[in-house]
């Protein structure tokens, strides 16, 4: 036993003290390269060095070692702007490969000539690369690319329609007509990016086609409508917006109130007389919206024995009514200090 | 006599080997999976990603209990993390100390009312609070009902699609979310669950106060020493566990989930005396049992600093719980052990914590009996016995440097003196830092045969800010 373990303690050791060692240089030595390298900058490749990148992106590595390395290649060319960067980034986009692919998008993104746009438009068209990837690059070179998404409002694939209303949302004079066109789409997911996308143009076309998505079947279509109705139609959505403080979906009653605090004061009207709903939901959403707008707080400190406010406690609850008296107590003392 | 201890001794020390081997193999698989993801972060596109309408929203849920000396620096490193689209619900579970006051103060909170769901059922919540000067900023003040009970109450109020619970006590970098996020972007379909590698510091604002390259390492050895137990954690293991589909805990410091994966399992666990590697193991469970294609994923990305206690009392204090929160969950979930219904969970990731956590206190008492027995009654000489615990410790010391390289080699976080240092501190840490950890896991497994499902919080370090 003894000798056993003797030299077992003996092979251990023989392996492990060295192996630290080893360890120790690699972790002080790979930090002083990396410190070093840091304070030069990148160098720039030579001739023989360009040719092994280009070779190397062009190459189809079979280790995931191999891919990370032209992954690599790709992204220095591309930096670089090597001449043959298109030809290597359209290689590199339908490769097939989602990690190559993606460092392709990257790469047109970044580099942002027309060329590099229309690649992106038509890697959003196909279906092999990851198209929220490509539309964020898309996003991000506003406004160069908005003209280009025009003819995708009307593609045959719903997924390349969604992806066209929802590109063009910021660019408010383009696609107006196309976009209400694809508020009553087939389609529930472009149905919602039409009229998130209307949210963005105010105008009695885009208007109308909100308020109408306020009845879709489909919820997220409701929350999006509820939002955008809110921007787009304004004071006179707000009844419409405020039925849907009673939707069945929690998202839509959300949706609703977020779009009624942005009108303020002005959706007051709306909402008093939801405050008498059957419905409990919809009873406390107007009261915390009237609470956000700063009603409460206005009346509670002006006029205290309004029946609105007696309305909006009712209607709110012991918790609503003990926060508003706690900020109010707290207005005052500002108040009475400042008068001091 | 002899012959008995002869064959307890070869049972420890082959257990020893095996747990070595077995930790070999993980961290040469960790450092495959660290690799594969510095390529990816490096190919990744943070600038769009931090400004994209298209990142997915997340809502950043801290549990607080009696946190008043570290909330406010807490709050302020997630309220400036670099994501697009972020809410903070800081939920206040009762303390008894000054947390919410230093909230209100240092935020400016006013008490409003939210129609919130109720889609978990909670103590009672008191106020709700919201930032005059951060809108995306809510603190919910309830009664005590222990940190899976306020995580709950706060994903009632939670209105994104992925939440990210993280600890009262932890400093985070601004780019922690981005990173934590950047694969559930790119396959939100499969990626459920994502946590990431965390350090330790005794003052994480002072630690986190230096840029990335500059960070220094607690001077205190007491404080290095679990700086580099977080480090074989994460990088040597979780990473492996990764790579090879079983990663079982998901970090309460730092855990994202998507929320409706938490609605389905029915929210944080109130019965375990810790609630997030219970939640990590159910999550298993629950998609295996199913056949439902997912992925729990461990980052080698340094995202924040977390406070390590700084005396020996409350480090055992912290490392009993967890050693009794491992034992727990190991055994309720004991129908997954060595059961190929749970594939790789089930044949391996369980099983290992089996071996490596729950039955290692045992075999560690049985281990320094029998040694201690061995060496007095002579059956090693006092040399062999000198040999023996060298090559324990250089063997224990390498898998630290193989840590240490993959952290530095993935983060570039702490400066080159302090990385030596770590390196000349290793193998003294089986004579220094080991003792101790092995005290509290015998302690973990008493109160975990005895039933004791307290927290046992340890008091708070004292903070340079709030000194």
């Amino acid at each position: 036993m003894h000798e056993l373990v003797f030299r077992v303690a003996v092979v251990v050791l023989a392996v492990s003290l060295p192996l630290w060692i080893l360890l120790s240089v690699a972790v002080l030595g790979g930090r002083a390269r990396y410190d070093r390298r840091q304070r030069i900058g990148p160098l720039k490749p030579n001739g023989r060095q360009v040719d092994r990148l280009l070779k190397r992106a062009l190459g189809r590595p079979r280790t995931e070692w191999g891919e990370w390395r032209r992954i690599s290649a790709i992204n220095r060319l591309a930096r670089m702007r090597h001449p043959a960067t298109p030809h290597i980034l359209y290689h590199a986009l339908w490769d097939g490969d989602p990690k190559v692919a993606g460092a392709a998008i990257r790469c047109l993104g970044a580099l942002g000539d027309l060329w590099a746009i229309e690649l992106l438009v038509a890697a959003l068209r196909g279906d092999r690369v990851s198209r929220s990837r490509v539309a964020a690059q898309l996003e991000r070179l506003y406004p160069e690319p908005g003209f280009l998404f025009l003819p995708l409002l009307r593609d045959p694939d719903p997924a390349v329609r969604f992806w066209g209303a929802t590109l063009i949302a910021p660019y408010e004079a383009l696609g107006e007509i196309d976009l209400v066109n694809l508020t009553r789409d087939e389609d529930p997911n472009v149905r919602a990016a039409a009229v998130e996308a209307l949210g963005h143009r105010p105008g009695e076309h885009a208007a109308e086609a909100t308020v109408a998505l306020l009845e879709d079947p489909a919820w997220f279509v409701r929350v999006h409508a509820a939002r955008a109705a809110g921007q787009v139609a304004g004071v006179d959505a707000a009844p419409a917006i405020a039925r849907m403080l009673g939707d069945e979906r929690w998202w839509v009653r959300t949706a609703a109130k977020d779009a009624l605090e942005g009108l303020g004061r002005a959706a007051v009207p709306a909402l008093v007389p939801v405050l008498s709903s059957p419905d409990g939901f919809a009873r406390n959403g107007a009261a915390e919206v009237l609470q956000d707008v700063g009603l409460v707080d206005h009346l509670a400190l002006e006029e205290p024995q309004s029946p609105l406010l007696a309305r909006i406690y009712e209607a709110g609850g012991p918790k609503l009514r003990e926060a508003a008296e706690e900020r109010t107590a707290r207005e005052r003392r500002i108040r009475e200090e400042k008068a001091a | 006599m002899t012959n008995l201890l002869a064959i307890l001794v070869g049972v420890c020390l082959g257990y020893l080997l095996l747990s070595n081997a077995v930790y070999v193999v993980l961290a040469l698989i960790g450092a495959v999976e660290n690799g594969v993801r510095r390529h990816e972060s490096e190919a990744e596109d943070y600038d769009t990603l931090a400004s994209s309408r298209f990142t997915i929203p997340v809502s950043v849920i801290v549990a607080a209990y009696n946190e008043a000396s570290a909330i406010v620096s807490t709050v302020t490193s997630l309220l400036d993390l670099d994501y697009p689209e972020h809410e903070v619900i800081v939920v206040n579970d009762g303390s008894s100390d000054e947390t919410l006051e230093r909230l209100a103060e240092a935020f400016e909170l006013e008490p409003f009312e939210l129609f919130a769901r109720r889609v978990f059922r909670t103590e009672e919540v008191r106020a709700v609070y919201r930032s005059e000067k951060h809108p995306n900023l809510f603190v919910v003040d309830k009664q005590n009902g222990g940190k899976a009970d306020a995580l709950n109450a706060g994903l009632n109020v939670a209105r994104y699609r992925y939440v990210c619970g993280v600890d009262a006590d932890t400093v985070f970098d601004r780019d922690a979310l981005l990173k934590g996020m950047r694969l559930v972007i790119q396959d939100p379909g499969r990626v459920i669950g994502v946590t990431s590698h965390l350090t330790i510091a005794e003052d994480p604002e002072r630690t986190m106060s230096a840029p990335k390259g500059k960070r220094r390492i607690d001077r205190r050895p007491f404080v290095a020493y679990q700086h580099l137990d977080y480090l074989r954690a994460f990088l040597n293991n979780r990473l492996a566990w990764s790579r090879l589909g079983f990663m079982l805990c998901s970090v309460g410091a730092f855990q994202i989930w998507r929320r409706d994966v938490l609605e389905e399992l029915g929210g944080y666990a109130r019965g375990f005396t810790c609630e997030d590697i219970e939640l990590t193991f159910r999550v298993h469970e629950h998609f295996l049992r199913e056949r439902r294609e997912y992925s729990v994923l461990c980052l080698p990305d340094n995202v924040g600093t977390t406070e390590g206690p700084d005396t020996v009392r409350k480090l055992v204090s912290q490392r009993e719980r967890w050693q009794r929160v491992i034992d727990e969950t190991v055994w309720h979930y004991r129908n997954m052990w060595f059961n190929p219904r749970f594939r790789s969970v089930g044949i391996v990731g369980v099983p290992f914590y089996l071996v490596t956590e729950v039955l290692a206190p045992a075999v560690e008492v049985l281990a320094v009996v029998s040694l201690g027995l061995s060496l007095v009654l002579g059956l090693f000489s006092p040399a062999t016995f000198a040999l023996m615990l060298a090559a324990i410790a250089f063997m224990n010391a390498s898998l630290t440097a193989c840590a240490i390289l993959l952290d530095d080699v993935q983060s570039r976080t702490y400066r080159s003196r302090d990385l030596a240092r770590l390196l000349l501190l290793a193998p003294l840490d089986l004579f220094l830092y080991r003792p101790i950890i092995f005290w509290a896991r015998l302690k973990g497994s008493w109160r975990f045969l005895r039933g004791d499902k307290e927290w046992h919080k340890f008091e708070r370090n004292v903070r340079s800010q709030a000194a």
